[in-house]
């Protein structure tokens, strides 16, 4: 069965996600910048724009999910693709030392990896992940987040438990 | 060689066609007899894997049941190892990612920061780039092909393939002086203007590879009644879950959708040159296999074009002494041998760059593996190996 690709040229097809979002959640910052819909959203309503892009505006493809630290606050982007030329470029900001956020694996599965990814490397939990296990880094014994900025790359490390 | 006559038709479409995971005990009747599964560790040092991955594996007789891949045996945090560098010296690091496509990491790298700095890049340079990266799409998609083989039992066709890997090194190796960490392209343009005789060369190594290719890589492998039946059916998936489990690159196409970054995405000169984005119908292994060969020759296509058509003049943009570029982020996307390759590189103003973060598709459609394995025999994970074509380098940054 053929999947249905998005139709109308690029800038119909930018409108009608800009509109999709605005009438949805009210998302009025909200900007065309070139061939990219920009929304800068809360962290409660992450799965649900998330949601609306796959399921009502058809926005199929995850491209990738980048965590910058920004000491003290963690900025989450998520790039979703539609295939045809346009992208949706949703940032969060996450407040506190210790930080969380709804996963978005329920609404794109391919998320699945890459919020372990970002789990790994600077210790954001994503609540209601099916999986959240390190991906790169051992397992046990290793406390340490090695992409915040906070981690110096030549301090030698502690494995705490082993010696 | 095995000609079309020797090719035989399994008699029992069926087989092939049933979802693999009917082959399955249910977990009732595992109860009522008792019966166990195995746990079993494929790798990390495994002769007939694909670098250093290790997939833990559930086993019910010869059906695999779970398989989690375990990875991190090459991790060099390379993104960490960006934030201390000043925005040229990532580069040479970018061609430690993904070492199949090594001219493609540099590219997407560059227009990152392009994207950022907002220089203007020379004709000549852009088709310089393209014409290195078609060439390196070629480097790698012949090789895969050869693996693949290697993985089924046949020997000859790694030999073919790596022999054309040789040619094209060696026409790297005049270019840019390595063989495989090229340090090549550069932001703003490339190092150097091609060598004087280097478009004849290559272009006499087209022609030639051209009249070749049908003999070496497709009368000698399509045929063959160990490929079809190793192949076909065997990690079949609907266009609705590879995108779902965010495939790209031949394992996507070969399921019937038509994604390139090249045409949908376009960046450099790309939409001057005349190419068509190869699908396939059946979206299993057979079908990546095919997806990879037609793209060879789509390829050949574009090189051709590019040495036709390559202007004269600078190589080398202006972007002045230091390479600092305003607060801001910017994002270089290339269509990668395996799919689509992001770069997203976050910038705080300063000569070092405050985030890079890599999309590398090794890594993406390497989730396809927890999916689409269990369900399948054991000596399959050869096979979908083959499909999804990881690299080490690549899923490991």
């Amino acid at each position: 069965m053929a999947l249905a690709m998005p139709e109308g040229d690029l800038q119909t097809r930018l409108d009608r996600y800009l509109t999709g979002f605005r009438n949805g959640h009210g998302l009025e910052e909200s900007v065309i910048e070139g061939s990219a819909v920009k929304l800068v959203v809360r962290p409660e309503i992450i799965t649900a724009v998330m949601a609306t892009a796959r399921e009502r505006l058809g926005v199929r493809h995850l491209s990738f999910i980048t965590v910058v630290d920004r000491r003290g606050s963690f900025e989450v982007n998520y790039e979703l693709l539609d295939l045809r030329g346009a992208r949706v470029n949703v940032k969060t900001v996450i407040e506190g030392e210790e930080p969380v956020i709804d996963t978005i694996t329920s609404v794109y599965p391919s998320a699945n990896w890459h919020e372990r990814e970002a789990y790994d490397m600077f210790g954001v939990a994503f609540k209601g992940h099916p999986d959240m296990r390190r991906i790169y880094m051992w397992q046990d014994h290793f406390d340490h987040h090695p992409l915040l900025k906070s981690f110096e790359i030549s301090t030698k490390r502690t494995f705490e438990g082993l010696r | 060689m095995l000609s079309e006559e020797r090719h035989v038709e399994p008699s029992d479409q069926s087989a092939l066609t049933q979802p693999a995971a009917g082959r399955l005990v249910s977990p009732d009747i595992r109860d009522e007899f008792g019966l166990e599964t195995l746990d079993m560790n494929m790798g990390p040092q495994h002769p007939a894997m694909h670098g250093l991955l290790r997939l833990i594996l559930e086993l019910d007789g010869e059906t695999v049941v779970r398989c989690d891949p375990v990875m991190g045996y090459l991790h060099r945090c390379q993104e960490k190892i960006a934030e201390n560098r000043m925005y040229p010296a990532v580069i040479p690091l970018t061609d430690r990612l993904d070492y199949f496509a090594n001219m493609h990491n540099e590219h997407g790298y560059c227009l990152a920061v392009e994207d950022l700095l907002g220089v203007e890049i020379p004709p000549r340079a852009e088709y310089i780039r393209v014409l290195m990266c078609e060439l390196m799409r070629l480097a790698s998609h012949i090789p895969s092909v050869g693996f693949l083989m290697l993985e089924l039992g046949a020997f000859t066709p790694i030999l073919y393939s790596f022999r054309e890997r040789e040619r094209i090194q060696t026409i790297f190796e005049a270019v840019t002086g390595a063989r495989m960490m090229f340090h090549y392209i550069r932001i703003g343009g490339v190092k150097a203007d091609l060598p004087e005789d280097i478009p004849q060369k290559i272009w006499d190594y087209i022609e030639s590879l051209e009249s070749n290719f049908q003999r070496d890589f497709v009368d000698f492998i399509q045929g063959n009644e160990i490929f079809i039946s190793r192949t076909r059916g065997i990690a079949k998936m609907t266009q609705e879950k590879a995108i779902e489990m965010g495939v790209t690159g031949p394992g996507l196409r070969g399921t019937g959708v038509d994604f390139d970054i090249r045409r949908d995405y376009p960046y450099s000169i790309y939409p001057e040159l005349d190419f068509d984005v190869i699908t396939d119908t059946e979206g299993d292994v057979a079908a990546s296999y095919r997806v990879r060969i037609a793209e060879c020759l789509q390829s050949i296509r574009m090189i051709k074009q590019c040495l036709e058509k390559m202007p004269e003049g600078e190589v080398m943009g202006d972007t002045g002494r230091r390479i600092r570029p305003a607060e801001g982020e910017g994002f270089g996307r290339v269509e990668s041998p395996r799919g689509e390759y992001t770069v997203h590189v976050v910038s705080d103003g300063t000569d070092i760059p405050y985030r890079v973060h890599y999309r590398d598709p090794s890594f993406c459609n390497m989730q396809l593996l927890q999916e689409m394995v269990p369900g399948h025999y054991l000596p399959d994970i050869m096979p979908i190996m083959g499909l999804v074509d990881p690299v080490s380098g690549g899923w490991d940054k």
